[in-house]
């Protein structure tokens, strides 16, 4: 979790959304998650908080009862994206479809064996979206932090024993697991990043503009591609209904091999990319969930 | 021995080349300073490019974290790491 979000909800809050999924399925969830995510947004201004800087650049400056709207639908979405988490761990997967658009241009890339990275964003699900990913009928290694939250905790691990494809490679290890990332792609393997969020301490940053404003992003996914010639394919994700979640294949980036150590050398990719975040906050406003500001 | 020796001197160079160092020279890279944290400062981008650097200029790869964090620990260990893996080709 990036630096400035709140930790939200307690132990006993987590189980009564368990108990209410068990007892009710999806649909009680979510009415009990209605009731508190509006408790959240009027009675806890550090919520309101996490929610204005990506709301004002996606909305521009709102006041009253538009502003708390938004908020209410923002929260509530990633609200909804935390509950289908918590029924796949309960029900079992088979309670959310993931479909995948892109699927034969995903094959055409891994077939040409030169190793993949799967650059992703905190949009939509991409932890339940990642089941698509059993197209590839390859291990996917991905790079991430233990979460800070005990609900993401608990779904996660769930998630992991039962049905996820992927292993993780810890960028709090040695070197910021650099040599294991760059290990995967030398042996052809899939390698999985976050494009959106740069990591504590990390220096190594390219400026690039994000709904009308600049934000720094992490360039070591360009960096990898560029020291190992594997292709970088851009996926995002959005919940598209009650029970159901897309993949799709946004992009295929490729980064010329030898580009060297200086970030300005990446900013052209860095911002390939971040226009697709931009396109995808357009159509998906209230599925992008950095609940920080990006724009510092 | 020799060739560890020449090997080192021209890694010291290369490493101020292509990671950009610009505030220090050769001499001042000691062959058993640590590369990276209090060392000389080096990262985790670094190190991936160094692996590149490794293969670019003296043919030999540094495959994967097992390799590699071993042969990156100073000017000296990646020396040796370099001459004992052409020996070895």
């Amino acid at each position: 979790m990036a630096a400035g979000e709140q930790k939200l909800g307690n132990a006993l809050g987590y189980q009564l959304f368990y108990l209410f999924i068990k007892v009710g399925g999806r649909r009680c969830a979510y009415a009990l998650l209605n009731w508190v995510c509006a408790f959240y947004v009027l009675f806890r201004p550090q919520v309101r908080c996490s929610c204005e800087p990506y709301l004002t650049h996606r909305f521009g400056a709102a006041v009253g009862f538009t502003k708390l709207w938004q908020q209410y639908r923002l929260i509530l979405s990633f609200g909804r994206v935390m509950v289908d988490r918590a029924i796949v761990a309960t029900l079992g997967a088979e309670q959310i479809k993931v479909s995948l658009v892109g699927r034969e241009q995903l094959l055409q890339v891994r077939d040409q064996g030169r190793g993949m990275i799967l650059l992703l964003s905190h949009v939509g699900c991409w932890q339940l979206a990642m089941s698509a990913m059993g197209a590839l009928n390859e291990p996917l290694y991905m790079l991430m932090h233990g979460h800070a939250s005990s609900f993401e905790s608990k779904n996660y691990q769930t998630e992991v024993d039962s049905s996820c494809p992927y292993r993780t490679i810890d960028p709090q290890g040695y070197l910021g697991g650099s040599l294991e990332m760059l290990g995967v792609l030398k042996s052809g393997g899939i390698l999985s990043i976050m494009g959106d969020r740069v990591p504590r301490q990390e220096k190594n940053t390219a400026p690039v503009s994000l709904l009308d404003g600049e934000v720094a992003l992490p360039i070591s996914p360009y960096h990898l591609a560029s020291a190992t010639g594997a292709p970088i394919v851009v996926l995002t994700s959005r919940k598209t209904g009650d029970s159901t979640y897309e993949m799709v294949v946004a992009d295929v980036i490729e980064v010329p091999v030898g580009l060297g150590r200086k970030a300005d050398k990446f900013i052209p990719y860095v911002q390939r990319y971040a226009a697709i975040l931009d396109d995808y906050c357009q159509k998906n406003p209230y599925q992008f969930y950095n609940f920080f500001n990006m724009w510092q | 021995m020799a060739k560890v020796e020449e090997i080192k001197e021209q890694l010291k160079v290369i490493l101020i080349d292509d990671l950009n160092l610009d505030d220090i020279t050769p001499e001042e890279i000691g062959d058993n300073d640590p590369l990276f944290g209090d060392g000389l400062g080096l990262d985790s981008l670094d190190a991936v490019e160094m692996a590149v650097i490794v293969q670019k200029h003296f043919g030999v790869e540094i495959k994967d974290m097992e390799e590699g964090r071993p042969a990156l620990q100073s000017v000296q260990a990646l020396a040796n790491f370099i001459v004992d893996k052409q020996e070895k080709a």
